[in-house]
Formats: structure tokens, C-alpha cells, sequence
């Protein structure tokens, strides 16, 4: 009995082994993050447009205006190999949490410029949290100026 | 990849300036009276160590606002042996404790001989004594295991004088500082300036590394920097976004957060094989790991329901269980070093506080009454928390002794220090 017993059981744990790699999508390290930003040493591309939208506190989602803006400006974004999208967020509440909430405006912001057709391998969206804040004051007016995302063409 | 394990500058600024400074704002009316002797000298000793140390040991006592002194100039008496010594003397003072001692002697090395005692005044007892031998060159270090032995032996509670704390200075809006000092404030090291900000410091339990999250490349990217020779590696992962490191408590792996494709997720990164193992797997923002004492469990923020809310899941069975559920948002949480509580950051109505809560109870204690409350940190004592806070433009560091005797500040120089991560003690 025994050895058979070790042997199901040796069964049991290779077949669980095997699960557990495939579920849990164990990832290897790779080095592409950081390379892919040297077009930050390029200049800007200059333009005449606003180059900010807005967001409510805790919400990462576009309104009408937002949407809006970013319509004027395709026609920019398309011309421009590389679109920075930096995601804000306002000081209050915790950083690390910001700094994921900053990278999902970001995003809502490629979404819909992939959505009007611009190719998303040139879009990098970035997330500096409520660390870069361009008003420091404490009060409803800094902080709806500082939830944004910021948009840079190169 | 040599350009991401760069060897930094690694710059020392002893004593050049101290930036924080322990101010204590509000003391309890009923806090145990300590009186701190100066240490005497036997004949033959020139340099004045005896009121040296004890000084230091008064100053390391005072820190926090635990305990009240006695002025060395309204002192009866000052005894140095158990001989001279007179309970009478210390009780019509109003002294619940009194600390005595004396530099027996210095050899040809430099090497100091003290012996201490302290005396419960009213039980009448001496309930430690003890005897210690330190070089001349470390009386800050001799002072501060007298002091740790003293707290522990009055408190019950591990002494915490030779912990260190890591914080980010932001002096102006192109200077990020990753800095280190001693707990007191004191021998301030900066192990990394920036012109892009530094976030999420936390230390290795051999408090011999500090990983952090710098935006020195443009992005959000992990680094682990030695602390002796100042040298720096960047955990490379394939997201876009990579932060909140924290160590395991065997100090061999990292809970860290890493967005692929825009979706932040809790995973486990093995520092010896650099592999990441996925802990959650959710379309929300899953962030901020932090590890139960026993290592079993990471608490995390998770908005998949909506807001901000804590989540405990356990690191074998993936099993989760969520944690708050008063409020729309409860952020950042810590386990205490007894595994049974949580502290965290609490919004509730428009404000951001310190709050704690026990893990067999639905009830939220919030501790702080500021508004702008973040990144909670506590001592391995589990007796202080020290956040981070702001008034007016600037972010300064406060803290609470969690029996309520104490509330302190430690306020910088010039610009904003945050991100207080408390070090591990020495064993």
C-alpha cells in the first residue's frame, strides 16, 4: 500500500504543480520599459492647443468637453510619432493608490484616440500619481487643476 | 543593462544638518516621572561621560512624549551608587523612576566600564541593574542600549532608540532626496538626489537595503539600493507602471505592483531569481501590498468595488477577504507587529486621517484630526505612528503614541519631507 500511496501522492502534487504554473502566469523579467522612453531626450512638438483634460476626484473617466478637446487636436497626434500621456491626480488621498489612478486616466485617454483611429504603438502612457502637482496650494481649485493628464507630442 | 545598476554617489552629511527634529505638541497630564542622574566618574576620569550619557539617555526618553524628567537642578541629591541612594529624596519630588550611574573606568583602548541602576520609587525597589562597556567614540550608541534596556523595563515594550527612519525630502520642484537618519533625527545620510520625484521607500529586514520607486528614466521604476556601498539596481519588469515595493519579512522576496497593459496587480518578485509570481488578477487598481508579521497574508487596496478599500489575501491559497467596508476610502493599510490590527488611511468627508482597525472588529479608531494624513509608518514596538502631513505648502512628518499620551511633529528645514518608512530593529 505505501509505496503506491507515495507514488498518488507524487502524482497529486506534480499534476497540482503543473496547475499552479499555468495559473498563476508566472512572467520572466524583461528589460523594455525604460529603453522605450528615449524620445523623452527629443524635443517637444510645439502646438497652439490646450494640452490638458480634466478630471473628477477618484474618476478617471473623459466628459463632453474632454472629448471635445482631444478631437481638436487629432489631427496633431496623428502627425507625431511618439504621444506622451501623463496621467495626474490631486494630493489627497494615498500615493500609490494616485499613482495607479493617474495611469487609468491615462488610459481613458488612449482608449479614445485609439478609438479615433490613432495607432496605439505610438501612444506611452505614464503615471506620475499626485508627485508632480503644478499647484501646491490645498484647496478645490489646485486640486481640479492638478487631476489631468498632459498630453506631449514628439 | 549596466545603465541600470549605475554606482551612485553615496553622499554622508553628518552632523552638517539635522533636517527633522522632534517638536512634542501635546503630552498627557499623567505621564510617569523619570529622573535621569548624571552619571558619576570615578577619581582618575577627566573627560565629564557621566553627564554625557545620561544626558543622552534623558533626551532619547524624552523623544516621543512618553515621559515627563525631573530637572537635573531640582534634584535633592545625585547619587551614583545604590549606596547614596534615598527613596525619600526622589519621592517628594514626585519621581515615579530614577536612573543612576557611574563610569567605573576608561582602559588604554578608550573602552568605558559604566554601571546603571533604576529604581521604581514607588514600590521602593531597584528593578534593573546593569553594567555595560562601550568605546569613548560611541557614547551616543552606549546611550542609547541603556535607554532602550530603561524603556523596556518601565514599558514592557521593546526600546526603539537605534532605529533609523527613511523619508523623502522635495526641497523644491527639480530636488528629490532619498534620505536616512537615525530615529532622533540625527546623522542624516541623502542616498539619492533626484531633478524626477521618489516615492514608496521601504527597508530590507536587515535594514542593510532600502527599495524605493524613482521617476528618474521618465517612469514609475523599482530600485534597491545598498546602503553601505550606495550602489543601486533597478527591478526591471515588463509593466508600465512598477511600484510599491515592500520586503518579505525573510527579506527574500518583494510584494510590488506591476501594470501590464494599464492593470495594476499585486505580485511576489524573488529577489535571487528575479521571477514575479501574480498574486491578484483583477481589471480594477489593485495596489499598495503590505505583509502580515507571519508572512502569510498581504493586506492591499483594491477599487474593485467601487472605492478604495482594504483587502487581506492569503499568499498560498490566494484566498481573499476584504477588510473595510465603512467609508469610501480606506487605503495603504499596514498590519501592526502583532499581526491582530491594522492601521491605514481613512477619507471621510473630504478628509484623509490616520485610522486604525482591529482585525476581529467592524469598528474604524481614527487617530489623527489633520486633513491631508498619508503613508502611516509604525515603530517595531508598535506603540507610534508617524504619517505624513501638510499644512499649508508644506508636508511635514507628525506623529501619536498609540496609548494617547503623545502627539509630536517633525517638521524639515526647508521644503516638504514625506514617505516615513520606520526601520526594522536590530535584533
Amino acid at each position: 500500500m505505501e509505496p503506491i500511496g507515495i507514488f498518488i501522492l507524487a502524482m497529486i502534487c506534480q499534476v497540482y504543480s503543473c496547475a499552479a504554473n499555468v495559473s498563476d502566469s508566472v512572467e520572466r523579467m524583461q528589460y523594455a520599459s525604460v529603453a522605450g522612453e528615449e524620445y523623452l531626450q527629443e524635443d517637444k512638438l510645439e502646438t497652439n492647443l490646450n494640452d490638458k483634460v480634466y478630471f473628477e476626484f477618484d474618476k478617471s473617466t473623459l466628459d463632453a468637453e474632454d472629448k471635445s478637446l482631444l478631437e481638436q487636436y487629432l489631427p496633431e497626434i496623428k502627425k507625431a510619432k511618439i504621444v506622451r500621456l501623463e496621467g495626474h491626480c490631486d494630493e489627497r488621498g494615498t500615493r500609490e493608490y494616485n499613482l495607479a489612478l493617474g495611469e487609468r486616466r491615462a488610459l481613458e485617454v488612449r482608449d479614445f484616440l485609439v478609438v479615433k483611429g490613432v495607432s496605439g504603438k505610438k501612444i506611452r502612457v505614464v503615471s506620475f500619481g499626485e508627485e508632480k502637482p503644478l499647484k501646491s496650494a490645498s484647496n478645490e481649485k489646485a486640486w481640479a487643476e492638478n487631476r489631468r493628464v498632459e498630453i506631449s507630442l514628439y | 543593462m549596466i545603465r541600470f545598476s549605475s554606482l551612485l554617489f553615496f553622499l554622508v552629511s553628518n552632523s552638517i544638518f539635522s533636517i527633522l527634529e522632534i517638536e512634542i505638541l501635546k503630552g498627557s497630564d499623567n505621564l510617569s516621572k523619570v529622573a535621569f542622574v548624571p552619571f558619576g566618574l570615578e577619581s582618575g576620569i577627566e573627560e565629564n561621560y557621566g553627564s554625557e550619557i545620561s544626558k543622552n539617555i534623558e533626551n532619547n526618553m524624552l523623544l516621543f512624549g512618553e515621559f515627563e524628567n525631573l530637572a537635573v537642578n531640582e534634584m535633592l541629591s545625585y547619587p551614583s551608587s545604590e549606596n547614596d541612594f534615598y527613596y525619600r529624596d526622589w519621592k517628594v519630588l514626585g519621581v515615579d523612576y530614577s536612573l543612576i550611574g557611574k563610569v567605573n573606568s576608561v582602559n588604554a583602548l578608550g573602552n568605558l566600564n559604566i554601571s546603571y541602576s533604576l529604581f521604581n520609587i514607588n514600590r521602593r525597589i531597584k528593578i534593573l541593574e546593569g553594567e555595560i562597556v562601550g568605546s569613548e567614540d560611541n557614547i551616543e550608541g552606549i546611550s542609547k542600549i541603556i535607554s532602550n534596556r530603561i524603556y523596556e523595563e518601565i514599558t514592557g515594550l521593546r526600546g526603539i532608540f537605534d532605529t533609523k527612519l527613511a523619508y523623502v525630502i522635495n526641497s523644491d520642484a527639480e530636488t528629490y532626496q532619498m534620505c536616512i537618519s537615525d530615529i532622533d533625527g540625527k546623522n542624516e545620510q541623502i542616498l539619492f538626489t533626484s531633478k524626477a520625484p521618489i516615492m514608496s521607500p521601504d527597508w530590507s529586514p536587515d535594514r542593510k537595503k532600502i527599495a524605493y520607486v524613482s521617476f528618474e528614466n521618465g517612469l514609475a521604476e523599482i530600485f534597491i539600493q545598498d546602503l553601505q556601498s550606495g550602489e543601486r539596481d533597478s527591478i526591471q519588469a515588463l509593466g508600465m507602471t512598477n511600484s510599491a515595493p515592500v520586503w518579505s519579512p525573510d527579506g527574500k522576496s518583494l510584494a510590488l505592483v506591476v501594470s501590464f497593459s494599464g492593470n495594476p496587480d499585486i505580485f511576489l518578485y524573488s529577489i535571487n531569481n528575479k521571477r514575479l509570481i501574480r498574486l491578484t488578477n483583477h481589471y480594477g487598481i489593485d495596489t499598495e501590498p503590505s505583509w502580515s508579521p507571519d508572512s502569510k497574508k498581504i493586506i492591499f487596496t483594491s477599487d474593485r468595488s467601487g472605492s478604495p478599500q482594504l483587502y487581506e489575501i492569503n499568499t498560498k491559497s490566494k484566498r481573499k477577504k476584504r477588510l473595510t467596508k465603512d467609508g469610501n476610502y480606506n487605503a495603504r493599510g499596514r498590519y501592526f507587529p502583532d499581526g491582530k490590527s491594522i492601521f491605514f488611511v481613512h477619507g471621510n468627508d473630504g478628509n484623509f486621517q490616520i485610522a486604525t482597525k482591529k482585525l476581529s472588529s467592524r469598528y474604524i479608531e481614527t487617530l489623527t484630526s489633520t486633513s491631508l494624513d498619508e503613508s502611516p509608518t509604525i515603530s517595531p514596538n508598535g506603540n507610534i505612528i508617524i504619517y505624513a502631513t501638510k499644512d499649508g505648502l508644506n508636508g511635514y512628518l507628525g506623529g501619536i503614541t498609540l496609548d494617547g499620551k503623545s502627539r509630536f511633529s517633525l517638521p524639515v528645514k526647508n521644503g516638504s519631507v514625506r514617505e516615513p518608512a520606520w526601520s526594522p530593529l536590530l535584533n
